[in-house]
């Protein structure tokens, strides 16, 4: 473990929030934000989904546990990547449930020194129970 | 539903054609709207200068997208099943920015096909790398 940090709490769930429900609106602005044109994505109706990145949209309701915020100066932050597993497509009207969790800590040394690198997992459930998107937030902090 | 690409019509070692487009502020301030991230840094070269960046930037959330969307543009919609990104470099917008991807593995028996996908520069600089699944019928 780099930090000074209880490795228990890797993989333990820090935050759980509802958010939405989301409007047709919002997805058809979404997505011609990124140019799209077709249907699926931006003609409101029945056929109506979310783009595939809408889920980075989520991030709950804290976006560290509790304990990082004392090791690590959050400001300082940079967006490292992010990996996305599709599940079931988002619709006008869903709520989404944001399950957080700190899954990965890990240092790399570079040119410039130390580069500590926090993975938060946020698993995203609509209201039926299924699993719309699992969202691996890679960040860096000097 | 638009049609999507078969999976016998893919072969290892196959590129997308490259798409080039122009990435305007505006069309980055539309996305920081949409996407929930306005912030100075994505809206304002001020607001970003003040944060030590030379101007603003483009969201990697944004770039994401516009790799999603080459994607599902070749392939169709609903085939992305995953997508992992590194961002290795700012984004600027108000330039010509590149999408690439290539074909490095077929899956048989999910009918899944794995591609390494890039988001680079007018000069070939590569800002965002990653790689990606779809599933094709």
């Amino acid at each position: 473990m780099p930090l000074d940090l209880d490795p228990a709490i890797i993989g333990q769930e820090f935050d759980r929030t509802v958010e939405g429900p989301v409007t047709a609106e919002e997805l058809v602005a979404f997505a011609r934000a990124l140019g799209e044109t077709r249907p699926e994505y931006t003609e409101p109706g029945l056929g109506l989904v979310a783009h595939p990145t809408y889920c980075v949209r989520f991030r709950g309701g804290r976006f560290y546990p509790e304990s990082l915020y004392k090791l690590i100066d959050v400001r300082r932050g940079f967006d490292a990547g992010k990996d996305i597993q599709l599940g079931e497509p988002i619709r006008p009207g869903d709520t989404i449930e944001v399950r957080s969790t700190l899954h990965e800590v890990y240092e790399k040394t570079g040119r410039t020194g130390s580069m500590y690198f926090v993975v938060i997992r946020f698993t995203l459930v609509n209201q039926r129970g299924d699993v719309v998107a699992v969202v691996d937030n890679r960040f860096m902090h000097r | 539903m638009a049609a999507r690409l078969g999976f016998d019509d893919v072969q290892e070692g196959d590129e997308l054609a490259v798409r080039s487009l122009f990435l305007s502020k505006d069309q980055v301030r539309a996305y920081a709207r949409a996407g929930g991230q306005w912030s100075p840094r994505f809206t304002d070269d001020e607001g970003a200068r003040r944060e030590g960046l030379p101007g603003m930037i483009t969201p990697g959330n944004m770039s994401m997208g516009l790799l999603a969307s080459f994607l599902e543009d070749w392939a169709g919609p609903g085939t992305l099943r995953r997508l992992g990104t590194t961002f290795r470099g700012l984004v600027l917008p108000d330039r010509t920015i590149r999408l690439c991807a290539a074909v490095t593995q077929k899956d048989e028996t999910a009918r899944s096909i794995e591609l390494d996908v890039w988001l680079e520069s007018d000069e070939g600089e590569r800002w965002v790398l990653g790689t990606a699944t779809l599933a094709l019928a």
